[in-house]
């Protein structure tokens, strides 16, 4: 079937239909992404300084990933100058050239996707912030999983209900723990259970078993009620029950899925209780910068998070660094009028600095001349130490008591709008990257017949996927500076 | 026939420009973003900076849209739908002035509170 105004340009419209419709399809995506830029302006300008969680502006949070964000502009564009030249090398009837192009042009999305995989996974697995109880900030990395309660079970008990408890999940034993039931259902008691999944086949043998009790129980007690003999027994089943394991074994728990814990038990979310001994529950933290957006300057200096540091030096630095871009901000606001606006004192520019926690007291192991060593080894290495204090190298790692902790969490989007509205916005730019790119692939692979049938053919519809990929470049031209730099 | 090849070389040549101005512009940003004399107004993030930052994007992206997307000649009809997609876009704009202002306690007051939005004020 042929269909018509593919090559030749309709009267009354004077376009072929494909720009047509890639044009119409461009409105709607303006109006799509219009609405997530619009929703950036509301989320940025809604957050009250001191009240809510701190927008991050600007390069000090972002010293790291500016750079990424600067490369994949520049890819973008390299890709966006491709698409156009291999619609030029089709208008002068070269297929090498063409074929070249298009290839440069997916191989430039490839890297973007993965430039930007890369901070992905920078921002998920290798930033972190904890917000303690008085609503101070660190930021820095998490180490070792020790946001995980690590806790040495000997018990578990539970209900035949449900799924299969979430607890198997966090055994962290190389061999899976022997338990033996010692609780529960008659026909279970004395079960042995060595591996995870016969304690899966287990589990719903037991389920099983449970709820044929139960029917059995629902139907003793209708035949009762039936029988009208007063008031019928309650229908109940317990489905509870216990396993003890003959050796203590060692449980990583996901602070996710548990709803408490203390020295002696530990509950999961799913009504799993875990009972042996704490080993331990603080978090290890390696800090970078601290956040006192959220404190009220004069409460500052007592702030918890000092005593969380407990480095005397630090605490120095940071109200040094403060001071002294306070009076920065008095200079300009002398020499321009006016008093410093309460949003100025209470922000980021003056309430989070950079802090290094020095390797002297308690970390025996980073003594002072490893220190220096690593010091002068990888400089750079620290996420946050770009600051041109000469406070360089990896911070000491301390100790974060968990009842300080009120929130702690990666640089996912659950840490704040701003990485909520990041992470929706780029991820649904990548997603047009991914998609255009594939039509561009399919274009440069399996044009050939058509090139031969007819190059003006294939010379509109690498300009139709052009434009939608310039569409894409455009968007990020915007995105970058609002996500990255302002 | 020549002329349509010499139309394309000059296309070419336009194209190349465009793109290498789009470079400069990435490194403008940059820039701007990081060198600390081009923080306008007071030190941190504000109006003015955005101004800057955001009218670098928009050259930028008025170069894609004119060359590469060919807007600078295109049919009316384009013209008209992208009229429309600006309205929107524009109404959408237009509706963040809302986010600076309390709808319950400044509802009288709109204009007041939003004549200084592209000034600095404390809040």
């Amino acid at each position: 079937m042929e269909i018509p105004y593919e090559v030749t340009p309709r009267r009354d419209t004077g376009l072929y239909n494909a720009k047509l419709g890639v044009w119409l399809f461009l409105a709607s995506e303006v109006m799509l992404f219009g609405g997530l830029f619009s929703a950036y302006v509301f989320l940025r300008m809604g957050v009250q300084p001191g009240v809510d969680n701190p927008w991050p502006w600007g390069v000090s949070v972002h010293k790291n990933f500016v750079w990424l964000g600067a490369i994949n502009t520049i890819v973008l564009i390299a890709s966006s100058v491709g698409v156009v030249f291999a619609w030029v090398a089709l208008k002068e009837r070269n297929w090498r050239r063409y074929q070249i192009y298009m290839y440069f042009v997916v191989a430039c999305a490839v890297i973007f996707m993965c430039i930007k995989s890369v901070e992905y996974n920078s921002k998920l697995t290798k930033h972190h912030g904890i917000k303690l109880v008085d609503n101070s900030v660190m930021e820095g990395v998490i180490k070792d999983k020790t946001d995980q309660v690590r806790f040495s079970g000997d018990k578990l008990t539970f209900s035949l209900q449900g799924a299969v408890p979430a607890v198997l999940s966090d055994f962290t034993d190389e061999s899976f723990p022997a338990f033996k039931v010692t609780e529960g259902p008659e026909e279970l008691v004395g079960n042995e259970i060595k591996s995870a999944s016969e304690f899966k086949s287990w589990f719903a043998k037991g389920r099983r078993l449970a709820f044929e009790k139960l029917t059995e129980e629902r139907k003793r007690y209708r035949g009762e009620l039936a029988s009208g003999k007063g008031n019928p027994t309650p229908v109940s089943v317990s489905s509870s029950v216990t396993l003890v394991s003959s050796a203590p074994f060692a449980v990583s728990g996901n602070p996710r899925k548990l709803i408490g814990h203390n020295e002696t038990t530990m509950n999961y979310r799913d009504a799993v209780r875990v009972e042996g001994k704490l080993v331990s529950d603080d978090v290890m933290f390696e800090v970078h910068e601290v956040d006192l957006q959220l404190v009220v300057p004069t409460k500052q200096p007592e702030s918890i998070v000092w005593s969380v540091i407990n480095d005397k030096e630090a605490k120095k630095h940071f109200f040094d660094l403060k001071e002294k871009k306070y009076n920065e901000l008095i200079a300009y606001y002398e020499k321009h009028g006016g008093v410093v606006p309460e949003a100025q004192l209470r922000g980021r520019y003056l309430n989070v600095q950079y802090v290094h926690v020095a390797a002297e007291g308690h970390g025996e192991e980073h003594g002072e001349a490893k220190h220096g060593e690593v010091h002068a080894s990888e400089p750079k290495e620290s996420a946050g130490g770009g600051e041109s204090e000469g406070h360089h190298g990896p911070s000491r790692v301390i100790q974060v008591p968990r009842d300080q902790i009120k929130f702690m969490s990666n640089h996912g989007p659950r840490y704040g709008t701003y990485y909520a509205i990041y992470f929706t916005m780029t991820a649904l730019h990548g997603l047009h990257v991914v998609g255009g790119a594939l039509v561009l692939l399919f274009f440069a692979v399996f044009g050939k017949k058509l090139y031969l049938k007819n190059p003006e053919h294939l010379a509109n519809r690498v300009e139709v996927g052009g434009l939608f990929w310039h569409f894409v470049d455009l968007i990020w031209i915007f995105l970058f500076p609002i996500m990255y730099l302002l | 026939m020549a002329d349509a090849s010499h139309d394309l070389s000059k296309t070419k040549k336009s194209y190349a420009a465009v793109g290498i101005a789009l470079l400069v512009f990435t490194v403008v940003t940059v820039t701007i973003g990081l060198a600390p004399i081009f923080d306008m107004g007071p030190p941190g993030p504000d109006a003015m900076d955005f101004v800057l930052g955001l009218s670098v994007a928009a050259v930028k992206a008025s170069l894609v849209a004119l060359i590469f997307m060919h807007l600078n000649h295109e049919k009316g009809l384009i013209y008209k739908i992208l009229l429309f997609t600006f309205l929107f876009f524009l109404g959408l704009m237009i509706l963040t002035i809302f986010a600076d202002t309390d709808p319950i306690l400044e509802q009288f007051e709109t204009l007041k509170t939003t004549r200084g939005w592209l000034m600095d004020k404390p809040r």
